[in-house]
């Protein structure tokens, strides 16, 4: 039969299903029929039938031998690497004991000399203090869920490296770390105020702990507890029986504190009484004659002028500071200038540690005589320790990076490969490196927010630090060629930390190549995060190609003959 | 199923599921041509079929207590390895093959029979090997699952999360996408066109 006398052709479709064996016995047949007299189906379907035997031919030819690096069972080389771990986690131990000694210890040594009498960094940042019971106060859902989103993210995002054995612990870890929190929880009661202007009168007394929200902010009265203030002005000329918490513009204390001071302010005069410790971070610090700090004062301050008295340790990191008044412990402080005039009184040991040495007036009454040393600037050590330090930070920034590639090999790839898309890099990193620690900041400034704030910030600090192992894997890349192998990377990677180290240690210059280096890198985790943020597009279903009265066959048909 | 020229090696699969560790590199080298052939084909680059491969095989391991002795050791190790290489394309189709999705909504016409037969005869298997790597990712998947290691229907299907009544659908719309590459212009539609 000839083409002409067919009345309507076959789809492609169920030609290609025909030599595919897919149709059932009845379909099949009505092919085979059609075929036998429709020319052009019969030479479609022969075309098809050839088309699949390329197809297979083309696939299974063996043209390229299995590479080299497939060739041996991985098992072997993973073996052969195990000897490098053990010599990373040497240098990582080391790298570790270099951080602590030269950063943590001291700053915990002299925070607890300032009062904050705490042993762990961690528990003295969150647990210690008014910020503490504050918060503790404040637990509501709303904390709780904030908290357990940012569990739920950690889950997920290290998802693919959890057995069951480690969810189990990490479940268990994470409830024990709740209950912690939870558990000691105290209940008081706590009030909040939020206008232009908060005042407490001076007839008033409120129960518990405050939260005052202003422009400004006035306590005439008592405040029964620990009062947290937010706002432009500050003015406590009343009594708080607690901790004072403040961040504002302006902070002035004329009244009774019968708790710590922990404030960061623009300015911070001091008339009144402060029972226990301040800490702050200010610019101007003013210490009036009659005002009274009765234990010690921790202060980073641009100005400082301590004209009353302080009754224990004063630690201070200062542009310019001047002593009129008393100190009754040591004097310990760090900074340009310091100036201690004739009516000052220092009852402890005394140490500056300057750019110039320390005005003593002969009449000041010191129990010892000033210990000053002149600054030393990190850039500007060059002796055999400090290139030995070099090699051991460089070593544990190469630890560092070894487990986050393998930890997250792809995700490390993609923001190695971000890099060198140095436009988008750079500005988002601007942008990340700033904008994040200021956003964590305000949440942490919120309460609510605390633990968001925190968990920011905690990541935002180490990606500080991927960022350079990122950079680093980059310019590994540009010298030695691109890989995608993850060991071939983590090679690569050691070789352009070695290099960016090397380039950083340059006086002067390696400091700005180290910001550029940290923005740049910056930029490319947060495209990476980015892009892997992007929804992801569910599989669709393509459209039947051609209509007429073929439908989707079952399945399990085949052909009869 | 099988790989060409392997027969299955029932004693080695089942010291290398005991821990045997000379076993399990035994079935190594024995399977590990096959299954990076099959990432060559699927994957985009020589150097992903080489960590596809790799990674596979480490799957594998940890998988090696769930295979049922009493099925083919091949189809199961075909189906791992397709599950993952379209695991790998799927994401990063999500993210960088957007434009590819345009191609698969074009409605697909049927050939010109003695155009298709003429464009089979001059094409080589090389010449196919590079049009294939050109597809869009769901395509070439298709193709490799069907043609490479003889995937059933149903179990393409299953790999690639669609109906088990589309997959000839996805493959008939793949073999018009390998068309285009190979022709290198327009689809062959009845009349001569393109």
């Amino acid at each position: 039969m000839s083409e002409q006398d067919t009345t309507r052709h076959c789809d492609e479709l169920t030609l290609m299903m025909y030599v595919e064996r897919q149709l059932d016995r009845e379909a099949a047949q009505e092919v085979s029929l059609h075929t036998q007299t429709c020319t052009r189906c019969l030479t479609l379907l022969r075309a098809l039938d050839r088309e699949s035997r390329l197809l297979t031919r083309s696939m299974l030819e063996q043209d390229e031998p299995l590479p080299a690096r497939l060739a041996e069972f991985h098992e072997q080389a993973k073996r052969s690497m195990r000897w490098i771990w053990g010599i990373f986690f040497g240098l990582a131990a080391l790298g570790v004991y270099a951080f602590y000694t030269e950063y943590i210890a001291g700053f915990q040594s002299q925070l607890e000399q300032a009062g904050f009498g705490s042993s762990n960094l961690l528990s003295l940042m969150v647990f210690q203090g008014a910020f503490y019971k504050g918060w503790l106060s404040m637990f509501t859902l709303v904390e709780f869920v904030a908290l357990a989103s940012v569990a739920a993210l950690g889950v997920f995002a290290i998802r693919k490296y959890l057995r069951r054995g480690t969810a189990l612990a990490v479940m268990f870890a994470s409830l024990g770390l709740f209950a912690a929190f939870v558990t000691p929880a105290p209940a008081s009661a706590a009030e909040f105020r939020k206008n232009d202007t908060v005042t407490v009168g001076k007839e008033e007394t409120v129960k518990g702990d405050l939260y005052a929200m202003g422009d400004h902010v006035r306590i005439e009265g008592t405040v029964d507890g620990d009062l947290f203030g937010f706002g432009e002005q500050v003015e406590i000329s009343g009594h708080v029986t607690g901790d004072l918490i403040c961040f504002c513009q302006s902070l002035r204390i004329s009244g009774q504190i019968d708790g710590n001071l922990r404030s960061m302010a623009n300015n911070i005069t001091l008339t009144g009484t402060i029972d226990r410790s301040a800490t702050t971070f200010t610019e101007l610090l003013t210490i009036e004659p009659n005002g009274k700090i009765g234990r010690n004062l921790t202060s980073f301050t641009k100005s400082l002028t301590l004209d009353g008295n302080l009754g224990r340790d004063l630690l201070t990191m200062i542009g310019k500071g001047t002593i009129n008044g008393t100190i009754g412990g040591s004097l310990n402080a760090k900074g340009e200038n310091l100036t201690i005039n004739s009516s000052a009184s220092i009852g402890g040991p005394a140490k500056f540690e300057g750019d110039n040495p320390a005005n003593v007036s002969s009449e000041a009454k010191l129990a010892s005589p000033l210990a000053y040393t002149k600054m030393e600037h990190k850039s500007h050590q060059r002796g055999p320790s400090f290139s030995v330090w070099t090699i051991i930070w460089a070593a544990a920034y190469v630890l560092f990076g070894l487990v986050l590639l393998s930890l997250l090999p792809s995700f490390s790839r993609e923001a190695s490969s971000n890099v060198e898309n140095v436009g988008a890099s750079f500005g988002l990193g601007v942008l990340v490196l700033f904008a994040v620690p200021i956003a964590a900041v305000i949440a942490c400034v919120t309460v609510v927010g605390l633990f968001v704030g925190l968990a920011t910030l905690f990541l935002w600090y180490g990606a500080l630090y991927f960022a350079q192992i990122i950079v680093g894997a980059t310019v590994g890349q540009w010298i030695l060629g691109r890989v995608s192998d993850t060991w071939a990377l983590i090679g690569r990677m050691v070789v352009g930390i070695i290099l960016l180290r090397v380039a950083m240690a340059v006086p002067f210059l390696g400091i700005w190549i180290k910001f550029a280096v940290i923005v740049w890198g910056m930029g490319a985790l947060s495209l990476a995060v980015y892009r892997r943020m992007q929804p992801t597009i569910a599989p669709n279903i393509p459209p039947v190609p051609l209509p007429g009265p073929t439908s989707p066959l079952p399945s399990n048909t085949t052909v009869g003959s | 199923m099988s790989v060409p020229g392997i027969t299955e090696p029932k004693d080695l699969i089942v010291r290398a599921r005991a821990g045997d560790t000379q076993a399990w590199g035994d079935l190594y080298r024995e399977y590990a041509p096959a299954i990076f052939r099959f990432c060559r084909r699927a994957m985009p680059t020589r150097e992903d079929a080489e960590d596809a491969t790799m990674e596979i095989f480490m799957k594998l391991r940890d998988k090696l207590s769930q295979y049922d002795p009493s099925r083919s050791f091949t189809a199961w190790l075909y189906k791992v390895a397709a599950n993952h290489c379209w695991d790998l394309l799927r994401r990063r189709r999500a993210r960088h093959d957007k434009d590819m999705e345009d191609v698969e909504e074009l409605p697909l016409e049927t050939p010109e029979p003695n155009q298709l037969e003429k464009l089979i005869e001059e094409r080589s298997s090389d010449e196919v090997r590079k049009a294939l790597s050109t597809l869009g990712a769901r395509a070439r998947m298709a193709l490799v699952m069907r043609y490479y290691s003889d995937m059933s229907y149903d179990e393409i299907a299953d790999a690639l999360g669609v109906r088990r009544p589309f997959v000839g659908v996805v493959l008939l719309r793949a073999r018009h996408e390998l068309r285009q590459a190979l022709e290198g212009r327009g689809v062959l539609v009845a009349g001569g066109t393109q």
